[in-house]
């Protein structure tokens, strides 16, 4: 995956440069609500459901304030990729316990004629784990800031 | 068959994917290891629809490992076959369950 296939995931429509919940699953639902409203999609109730059910398995919070929660679902006919900010400390179980502040949100149909949804996930996890980069994310307040941060870790 | 039905055969099948996924999301870094409480969960979704569906999903699951698919531009996304008129035009509303005549997928339309 090239840097312009990775960063053709993120659209500026779903960049919430200020979300508004203070609990994990208002966040969730927060930023499902804002996919439906950005798009024609016929259930994102199923979406929601989807979330909540892959957070059964284990926190989504990979540490130093970073949630992605993710995972496949038939109700969406494409990748979707969202990110959410937040001046909220929210509790997310995340695995250094430490609270998340940025929230990557990757949902994914079943399966992909260019199977791109585990080598995305892989890279972006891989490109968080740098220090500059989170703290260019957490700085950044326009899309362009924001998906300039993430082309520097790739 | 109602919309339910339906509804819970989709979530069903996401939780098929992410029991499939999860020692692929472990290698990533993800933590998994509350995956005995989605085998639960499957279960009580399971428990909602009707028999002769779930034996008919189990079975299209074991051989396609996609049980129900979706359809859009009225093309079945299992096989790739157009399906009739008379299964689009009612399709959409997603109120009966039908399956694709030529694979047998049970059909989710997205649009």
């Amino acid at each position: 995956m090239n840097i312009d296939e990775f960063l053709g995931y993120f659209k500026e429509e779903f960049f919430i440069k200020d979300l508004k919940s203070k609990s994990k699953n208002d966040i969730l639902e927060e930023m499902v609500n804002h996919i439906a409203d950005q798009s024609t999609l016929k259930d994102s109730t199923l979406i929601l459901e989807m979330l909540k059910r892959r957070e059964e398995i284990g926190s989504t919070g990979i540490g130093h304030g970073i949630a992605i929660p993710h995972g496949r679902t038939i109700s969406v006919p494409d990748l979707i990729t969202v990110y959410g900010k937040s001046a909220n400390s929210i509790e997310f179980d995340a695995i250094d316990k430490k609270p998340v502040n940025m929230v990557f949100m990757i949902i994914a149909p079943p399966q992909e004629q260019s199977n791109t949804y585990l080598p995305f996930l892989g890279k972006l996890v891989d490109i968080l784990n740098s220090k500059k980069v989170r703290k260019e994310l957490i700085n950044a307040n326009t899309f362009e800031e924001f998906t300039l941060a993430l082309a520097g870790g790739f | 068959m109602d919309d339910k039905q339906l509804r819970c055969l989709v979530a069903l099948q996401d939780i098929d994917n992410m029991i499939l996924e999860s020692e692929n999301e472990k290698k990533l870094g993800f933590k998994t290891k509350g995956i005995n409480k989605l085998q639960k969960i499957r279960e009580e979704v399971g428990q909602q629809i009707n028999p002769s569906m779930l034996r008919a999903y189990e079975r299209l699951h074991k051989k396609y490992r996609r049980g129900v698919v979706p359809v859009k531009n009225n093309i079945c996304l299992g096989c790739f076959v157009k399906l009739p008129t008379s299964i689009t035009t009612r399709g959409k509303e997603n109120i009966v369950v039908f399956s694709c005549e030529n694979c047998g997928r049970i059909l989710y339309w997205l649009d």
